[in-house]
């Protein structure tokens, strides 16, 4: 058993890169599922409704834990041994692909029919309509909704630990379980994971209020 | 991890995947390198140092065996829950990681003969009488998930006692210092440096519950490989360099280890 020490608060702080990259390049990789999702979903081909549908209801169904336990040692399994990093980043990009999805197809669907009509009554096809008319509304309504599920996002990247990734939270578990200090290691990570979210909310709450103006009606 | 067990054989079944490939001895050193899972949760078998790099008992023998065998060690740290997968698919060539010989676990992986034993003991208040594990019965105790006194207590006991399962070491120890739980089995070593450190919480060693001897763990079907590592510990122990290491880290003697 040894004492806590200047380098193992410094140890926290850097783990909290891992923390905020891991976050970054999920929430884009999810992004990108999410915006397919959400277009499949609201498509109006039937079997591409239901192929949304099915991978929304696979991974909202099933617990984030296990989906990176799957990419992770299944991977390995199938001869293609993805990194910790790499099966992570894969493992939450395809979990949060269907949350976000989810969320933005609520948005297109809550843009007023009428908006669409109107396009099309001016011959807007699906893309143009989509892309002038329904999304730049859908945006404004979808932001604090994605917002509250990137700061979720970044609270679940600690469940990259179960993988053998170290970032914020396993650090501090092996700092823990090191000096016996949970009070103060935990404590310190709590205040970091605060320091992570608070600037979203503080700029999601700035980003809806420009939104707000610009597409006020 | 029972749930990964069940997704790994279906994946096999199916024949999608395929079992980590068996390594001999001239694999690994023709690779130049071997790859060690070790705990680094668990003092002082693996922990993390001052500089936050893995240490301990483990990590020396770890990198002895290397210095034997003349290749780079390359530490991988896994987890008590993670580290039969770790093995299993290949992420890792052997665990060094106070692995417990069980008939349970070696239907799944191979052991050399041990190099370490760990004592596990139960923990409670000075005034609570508990001799026994009979004793236990009717009180919460905390064990932490899925180790080997987890899966003792909980055949010995049943329904009769409140079993809390934490998720690490750290977390069981703190457990009982706050009064969660009235007893719990862990790391006689840890356990007495951590409550003799702390004489106002009243905490003491009860009684023994086992010791259990550890092996080198590698995967199933290397015959090759065993004889080398059974071989490493047998020789390491007769010229007392295994019993260096754990004065190093246990200030004690060299446990009396038996052999298979």
């Amino acid at each position: 058993m040894r004492a806590l020490n200047s380098g193992d608060f410094l140890f926290l702080v850097l783990a909290a890169r891992w923390t905020i990259l891991l976050s970054l390049s999920a929430f884009v990789g999810g992004g990108l599922i999410g915006i397919v999702i959400a277009l499949l979903r609201t498509s109006s081909n039937t079997a591409a409704r239901a192929a949304a549908i099915a991978y929304i209801q696979l991974f909202q169904g099933t617990p984030l834990l296990l989906q990176l336990f799957l990419v992770f040692f299944g991977s390995d399994l199938l001869g293609l041994a993805l990194g910790p990093w790499v099966s992570a980043t894969l493992g939450l990009s395809l979990n949060a692909g269907a949350f976000l999805g989810e969320i933005w197809r609520g948005a297109i669907q809550s843009v007023p029919k009428a908006q669409s009509e109107a396009a099309m009554a001016l011959g807007l096809h699906h893309l143009p309509r989509m892309r002038h008319v329904v999304l730049p509304q859908a945006l404004r309504i979808a932001t604090a909704p994605t917002v509250g599920f990137l700061v979720n996002l970044v609270k679940s990247t600690s469940l990259a630990a179960v993988i053998g990734f170290v970032e914020l939270t396993r650090a501090a578990q092996l700092l823990n379980n090191a000096t016996f200090r949970p009070f103060t290691v935990f404590f310190t990570v709590a205040v970091l994971y605060f320091l992570l979210c608070w600037p979203l909310t503080i700029a999601s709450r700035r980003l809806e209020r420009r939104l707000a103006v610009a597409t006020q009606r | 991890m029972r749930i990964l067990k069940y997704v790994m054989a279906g994946l096999l079944a199916l024949g999608l995947a395929r079992p980590a490939a068996a390594q001999t001895i001239d694999d690994i050193l023709s690779k130049g390198t071997i790859k060690v899972g070790v705990l680094i949760d668990v003092p002082p078998y693996g922990t993390v140092d001052d500089k936050q790099q893995p240490a301990g008992y483990d990590v020396d023998v770890a990198n002895l065996m290397g210095k034997y065998l003349g290749v780079k060690v390359e530490l991988v740290p896994v987890t008590g829950p993670n580290r039969l997968p770790f093995l299993v698919t290949g992420k890792v060539d052997i665990l060094i990681a106070t692995f417990g010989i069980t008939p349970e676990r070696a239907k799944q992986v191979w052991f050399s003969i041990p190099y370490s034993a760990i004592e596990n003991a139960v923990f409670a208040k000075k005034s609570a009488k508990i001799t026994q594990v009979s004793d236990l019965k009717g009180l919460r105790v905390g064990v932490p998930r899925g180790a080997v006194q987890d899966v003792l207590l909980t055949n010995a006991l049943g329904t009769t006692a409140r079993i809390q399962r934490f998720d690490d070491d750290a977390s069981t120890y703190q457990a009982l210092a706050s009064g969660q739980v009235d007893a719990i089995a862990e790391t006689g070593f840890t356990g007495r440096e951590l409550y003799n450190k702390t004489p106002e919480l009243g905490l003491e060693q009860k009684f023994v519950l086992l010791n259990q001897p550890n092996g080198i763990t590698l995967r199933k079907d290397q015959t090759n490989l065993r004889q080398w590592l059974n071989t490493f510990v047998y020789y390491t122990k007769n010229n007392g360099e295994l019993a260096a290491i754990w004065t190093k880290w246990f200030h004690s003697d060299f446990p009396t280890l038996p052999t298979f």
